[in-house]
């Protein structure tokens, strides 16, 4: 499968803060890849790395196949909307647009209407950017990625701001690029819901580092029901649990919430076991997970 | 570079400032000329109607030309830094957009000054009470400003494209084209406001003449400035 884009070792420290550890990373042809972290975990800074904003401490980045000067000719296959898009505030959508349309060196003048009407903006046109609501603003950045009909879009939020209705027509805008234009797309978002009716694959990255990569089919394994139990002493009723079942995959959350993966079948058991061995259980039931949770849990808990 | 240049030449042409801050300069030279017409038009004996005293003010004010000259910039380049990540993003190296944006504002900048100096000369020579060569002297003593200026301009535009903030860039300006002279007099006589001193004397004494010191130091600045602002800017993260 072609490689989209490729980090070998990627670093990049501020003063001496690490904030981006030797990262490996890539995205194939046709994913969606979803980059999810909490804030400060690194997502915008790999991001502007790929588009060349901030320089990489260490490593080196691969466009296309094509590294070091070269990238600047692989962008021109790329679409970045990097955290709030930025455009003249007194120019309209138009007038924006056709600067950029200007500058990359586009010969088709339509071109603005067409991307205009697929973010739904081409009524808007007229209307000066500093008066656009920010889901219009959201828009207007991902009517500028598309400009010069892109191979791979890197979006950085880019449902921030959007109404409900308008989450959906850009996630639906999205799958239609990559379904019938093969585009890929690296994306990120903290409506991680949203994330997960989207991407083919989710990389999950903390402090600076990758700590999962799941394609969707393993995450939807993965997603398969679990016990969920509250109980007063998390500590005594993992004890319990390992010594009972010596092969369960558990973790411990926050407030004494325990998650269980495995051993779904014996929750019967598994609550007898707990309430015979004195430990207060005071919620108890078998749920399916979702990204957010699966990311809560990597991210929070404490792993067996 | 060139459709980089294009499409900051479709966004100056569209931007008010440019207009605005024009408008303005041409019309205080306007304004100048004017009083000084009215007040000679009242008092007969007025004695500062003359295009040479007209002429020296501008000479004399190379200061209220860098203040337009940053005004200009700061109104052409100013907050609009923060779409240069579209740009870098597209491919665009961050040489292409230091040179394009200072190729692009100072030639505005030079036709706004050119057309100044038309203003300036016509309203002189029709208006006022004028002496022979007082116009070949005013050239003159005018080209040997332009280095400065230009030098002033370039400056303005390293510093704007380094995000140095406007206090700064005042305090530094101030200290190389005003202090400079009173303060490293002993060290040498190159400094920008001793020679546009000497520059306005000779104007005043009508024995201006092609000076190539101006020329030396508007270089000297202009260089350094670039070297230092285009090797920054090339490091420089864009946030």
């Amino acid at each position: 499968m072609d490689i989209i884009i490729q980090t070998y070792q990627l670093k990049k420290t501020f003063k001496k803060e690490v904030v981006i550890k030797p990262l490996d990373f890539s995205l194939r042809k046709g994913e969606i890849c979803a980059l999810i972290g909490k804030n400060g975990a690194g997502k915008s800074t790999i991001f502007k790395m790929l588009s060349g904003q901030l320089f990489p401490t260490a490593g080196d980045i691969q466009l296309f196949g094509k590294s070091g000067k070269e990238t600047a000719q692989a962008k021109k296959r790329m679409g970045f909307m990097i955290e709030a898009p930025e455009f003249f505030p007194d120019f309209t959508a138009a007038q924006n647009l056709e600067y950029f349309r200007i500058q990359r060196g586009i010969a088709e003048k339509e071109r603005i209407y067409e991307v205009l009407q697929i973010v739904d903006l081409a009524k808007q046109k007229k209307k000066r950017f500093r008066d656009y609501s920010m889901g219009m603003k959201q828009r207007l950045g991902i009517a500028l990625c598309l400009l010069s009909s892109p191979d791979c879009l890197v979006l950085d939020e880019p449902i921030n701001g959007l109404d409900a209705e308008g989450i959906m027509e850009i996630r639906k805008l999205l799958l239609k690029l990559n379904e019938e234009k093969q585009i890929s797309i690296l994306v990120s978002s903290h409506i991680l819901t949203e994330l997960q009716l989207l991407a083919t694959r989710f990389v999950f990255i903390k402090n600076g580092v990758i700590v999962d990569d799941l394609s969707k089919k393993t995450l939807d394994d993965k997603s398969k029901k679990q016990i969920r139990l509250k109980v007063d002493d998390a500590a005594k009723a993992a004890r319990l649990l390992e010594q009972a079942y010596p092969d369960i995959q558990y973790k411990i959350l926050p407030n004494h919430i325990i998650t269980i993966q495995n051993y779904v079948e014996e929750s019967g058991e598994i609550n007898r076991l707990l309430i015979d061995s004195g430990v207060l259980v005071m919620e108890f039931r078998i749920e399916a997970l979702n990204l957010e949770e699966y990311f809560l849990g990597l991210v929070e808990g404490v792993e067996k | 570079m060139i459709n980089y240049m294009k499409s900051e030449h479709y966004r100056l042409l569209r931007k008010k400032g440019l207009y605005i801050t024009s408008m303005i300069c041409l019309l205080l030279i306007v304004a100048a000329v004017v009083v000084l017409y009215f007040s000679q038009q009242q008092e007969p004996n007025f004695p500062y109607a003359t295009s040479m005293f007209l002429y020296s003010s501008v000479i004399g004010n190379t200061l209220l030309i860098m203040i337009v000259a940053l005004l200009f910039n700061s109104t052409l380049t100013g907050k609009d830094t923060s779409l240069i990540k579209q740009s870098v993003s597209f491919g665009f190296s961050r040489n292409t957009v230091f040179w394009s944006k200072l190729i692009l504002t100072l030639g505005y900048f030079l036709l706004l000054c050119v057309t100044g100096l038309l203003l300036t000369i016509t309203l002189g020579e029709t208006l006022m009470a004028s002496k022979e060569h007082s116009v070949s002297n005013f050239l003159i003593a005018g080209s040997n400003m332009v280095p400065i200026v230009l030098s002033g301009f370039i400056l303005i535009h390293v510093m704007k494209m380094l995000n140095v903030s406007e206090v700064y860039i005042i305090i530094l300006f101030l200290f190389i084209y005003i202090f400079s002279g009173d303060l490293l007099y002993m060290l040498f006589d190159y400094t920008p406001s001793t020679l546009l001193n000497e520059n306005l004397t000779s104007f005043m004494n009508q024995s201006a003449h092609f000076d190539y010191r101006l020329w030396v130091t508007g270089i000297v600045i202009s260089v350094i400035s670039l070297l230092i602002g285009t090797k920054r800017f090339a490091k420089q993260n864009i946030n």
